[in-house]
């Protein structure tokens, strides 16, 4: 009843209002017509100059001008950022555009695969989850840009110099760059707004041109940020010698693969985080079974990207190395070595959050329990691992304490702070989280094959060798000199990434045609498991960071490794607790918006106001 | 009371930023600075270059990022104990000095068996000691198993001081007498 009056009364208040309107503006229009123009009152010029403030005030402006006529113009080197400085305003700023940058990058990839996907099955589901995942795309992209004009508006007024240098070098690659962000942007919007409305093939083409553009635009964005690390292509004093050289520089592509590999991993930690959001706000079965099974295809598209992430570091840590053993060593021996400590707890976190995840979605499977057994010895080896791997080669300690152990290594687990033995663990870890793939994958299922236990004897005979192997080569590595020590993580990570593909191929035809004992239960899933992916995200979130800290941070008091020195007050390489203070900051900042970003792609779902405020008995049921 | 998701994913996220910032606060917090400006005198003694030298070789020069001295095991680089010795016998007819010059100004050229080549050349960017810089980093070094000689005045293959006369073929150093044309204070960094 309420509802029909308030539509009369808004059905009357709307002419009445336009009347008043038009009568205002009437009066107002006939009061101005009728008054002739005079030139108002101003005091004669010779009184108000006459007074000793006035003429103070002109002799100032008069000197300044002289002063300014007078000073030649010098181009600033630095400017400075109010409060906390140029450094942090700049390391944010990049943080925040990287992060969306990576995330818009990433998840293009996998929506990619997945439509593909159901284009070639036929499963509609998979359509609507590469769509669902694209919905997250468009205001990251609006957000990546608005960062990277800021940091680029940035660089210009506080790093004037810097800046002019790097534009002098790399002037070419950027109308190059500028047309493939136009292309990003009609790709993204085509295969966004574009979802249904065309062949699908011609659809999937779309996307394919979105990620070949995207990755162009990184690797030439890799260019720049990597030739300050390790600049080639130029003279001992900076002049440019080859722009293709510049930008080929050591550094250049184990970053262009590293990034690849690491957006994947985070923009499928992050999608599984914004799955695990729609798991805890879904009030029916249907909408719980689908995010919990988009939660899963997020996670799984992190933790299989995150395998192979060590050994494209191994590769960038050997070509830094190569480019500079200084630079190498104060990565890994010097002012960074601290940081490491910091990555092994992020990465060890990373690790035992998926395996639990894994475990706790074999809940799903009816019947899992046989396989479950094998939990606490995957936890036994995680735990031992992580242990190693964030074991410090020397240890805070007193003097006292100093002398009594020889050293600032101790005695015994000094030995496990070495490279040898960190090396080790993390390839045990890999080939652990890969077996807790493996056994979820054959919750409910039994191989049907006539060589079945051939098969898995197989298996398990690749998987004991391989981990018996790099334990092996672990130990040998501690009675070896350094040049063949450093060529063991070589044969280590084969090993391990060889046990992997014999593993799985056997596997794919092991269980091609399985007998199901029991179905997957989506949507049967504890609360906390939606926790633990958004535990996940934020630590590949924080992960990032640091690494991207480092990465920068190596090069010290060079802008410009060797070529252009830092001499602005923020020379110095600041504390790991300031560094981790100021990526915690970032971290917050990223979530808080790509909160924003999830809550606008839930909009997407709520029907419409109108629909909404004339059913309210509906809504109010 | 139930606490919203919305509420405990915000704490979820706070809890762990705070956490890994919380681990940061653990590990040894060192602020590294750039090198600071400082002067070389023209009239330093060798004593005085020593001391400068083992400065160098920690700050500027980064040299014990890499090397150390009194160690022993699975090293990644040579240790410098008695490198002064090794030094002037390593390669016959050379000096010392000569082969610590090359070693640094041309490091590839001498590669320790059992050792991968990586030291920078030490007089370009970014360590890019000066020639008196590296003079004094080479007393320092005589003095790892030996007795220091260098001078500011003392010429070698790859530095002659101003004034001073050419290094000896063979790779004889000599000590040049200071001469009025050497500058009386060469601003450098350390």
């Amino acid at each position: 009843m309420n509802g029909l009056s308030n539509r009369k009364l808004l059905f009357v208040l709307g002419p009445v209002t336009g009347l008043v309107m038009f009568g205002a503006v009437l009066v107002i229009a006939t009061f101005l017509t009728n008054r002739e123009y005079t030139q108002p009152y101003r005091a004669p010029a010779a009184v108000v100059d006459t007074t000793p403030r006035a003429a103070g005030l002109e002799a100032e402006r008069t000197a300044a001008e002289a002063t300014a006529r007078a000073t030649p113009y010098v181009e600033a080197e630095y400017r400075a950022f109010p409060v906390v400085g140029s450094r942090v305003a700049i390391w944010a700023v990049a943080q925040l555009h990287l992060l969306f940058a990576a995330f818009v990058l990433a998840v293009p990839i996998f929506a990619v695969l997945i439509e593909a996907i159901g284009y070639k099955t036929g499963d509609k589901r998979y359509d609507r989850l590469a769509y669902e995942f694209t919905k997250l795309l468009s205001v990251s992209f609006s957000l990546t840009a608005t960062f990277g004009a800021a940091l680029t508006f940035m660089l210009i007024i506080l790093y004037p110099k810097f800046t002019n240098y790097m534009m002098s070098v790399f002037s070419p690659t950027f109308l190059p760059y500028v047309g493939l962000f136009f292309a990003e942007a009609f790709f993204l919007y085509t295969y966004y707004y574009g979802w249904g409305k065309f062949h699908p093939l011609v659809h999937l083409a779309l996307g394919i041109g979105l990620n070949i553009v995207g990755t162009a635009i990184m690797f030439i964005a890799n260019a720049w940020l990597t030739f300050m690390m390790s600049p080639n292509g130029i003279s001992d004093a900076g002049a440019l010698i080859s722009v293709w050289e510049a930008i080929y520089n050591f550094t250049w592509m184990p970053i262009n693969v590293h990034r690849v590999i690491a957006n994947v991993a985070f923009g499928g930690s992050v999608a599984a985080a914004y799955a695990a959001f729609k798991f805890l706000q879904a009030t029916t079965d249907e909408e719980r079974a689908h995010y919990d099974w988009m939660g899963y295809i997020g996670n799984f598209v992190a933790i299989i990207a995150f395998l192979p992430l060590p050994f494209a570091g191994y590769w960038l840590a050997k070509e830094i190395y190569a480019y500079s053993q200084t630079l190498g060593l104060t990565m890994m021996g010097g002012a960074f070595s601290w940081l490491f400590i910091i990555q092994a707890v992020l990465i060890g976190n990373l690790f035992l959050g998926a395996n639990y995840y894994l475990w706790l979605g074999m809940g799903r499977v009816k019947g899992a329990q046989p396989v479950q057994k094998f939990v606490k010895y995957l936890l036994i080896a995680i735990a031992i691992c992580f242990m190693v791997w964030a074991t410090p080669r020397s240890i805070i300690a007193t003097v006292a304490e100093i002398r009594s152990m020889g050293g600032s290594s101790h005695p015994i687990l000094g030995f496990l702070g070495v490279m040898s033995a960190k090396n080790t663990a993390v390839n045990i870890l890999i080939l652990t989280t890969y077996m807790s793939f493996l056994l979820y994958r054959r919750t409910g299922k039994t191989a049907t094959v006539a060589w079945a236990k051939t098969g898995h004897t197989a298996q398990l005979l690749i998987f004991a060798s391989a981990a018996i192997f790099v334990i092996f080569l672990g130990v040998y590595g501690y009675f070896v000199e350094a040049s063949v020590r450093i060529g063991l993580s070589v044969p280590q990570v084969s090993a391990v990434l060889f046990a992997m593909v014999a593993i799985t191929a056997i596997d794919y035809f092991l269980y091609r045609r399985p007998k199901m004992t029991a179905d997957v239960r989506w949507g049967h899933m504890p609360a906390i498991s939606q926790y633990v992916l958004i535990f996940i995200a934020v630590t590949f979130t924080w992960l990032m960071g640091l690494m991207g800290y480092v990465r920068s941070g190596l090069r010290q008091h060079w802008h410009v490794y060797g070529v252009i020195r830092d001499t602005s007050p923020d020379a110095f390489t600041p504390t790991l607790g300031f560094a981790t203070q100021v990526v915690s900051v970032t971290v917050l900042a990223f979530f808080l918006l790509i909160g924003f970003v999830f809550w606008l792609a839930s909009l997407h779902d709520l029907p419409d106001f109108d629909q909404r405020s004339s059913h309210p008995h509906e809504r109010s049921s | 009371m139930t606490i919203p998701h919305s509420v405990r994913i915000a704490g979820l996220v706070l809890v762990t930023t705070a956490f890994y910032g919380y681990v940061g606060q653990l590990v040894p917090q060192r602020e590294v600075q750039p090198p600071t400006e400082t002067v070389l005198r023209a009239d330093m003694t060798t004593a005085d270059m020593v001391k400068v030298g083992g400065e160098l070789m920690v700050g500027k020069g980064l040299c014990m990022t890499c090397h150390t001295i009194g160690k022993s095991g699975a090293l990644r680089f040579p240790d410098l104990e008695g490198v002064a010795t090794r030094a002037s016998t390593r390669i016959p007819g050379m000096s010392e000095i000569e082969y610590f010059a090359k070693s640094l100004y041309a490091p590839d050229s001498f590669i320790v068996a059992g050792f991968n080549p990586g030291m920078p050349v030490i007089n370009k960017p970014p360590i890019g000691l000066t020639d008196q810089e590296i003079l004094c980093v080479i007393a320092f070094l005589q003095t790892l198993g030996g007795t220091p000689t260098v001078t500011l005045q003392t010429s070698h293959a790859y530095y002659t001081p101003p004034g001073g006369a050419p290094a000896a073929p063979g790779g004889a150093p000599t000590n040049a007498t200071p001469t009025n044309t050497t500058p009386a204070q060469a601003p450098v960094t350390r």
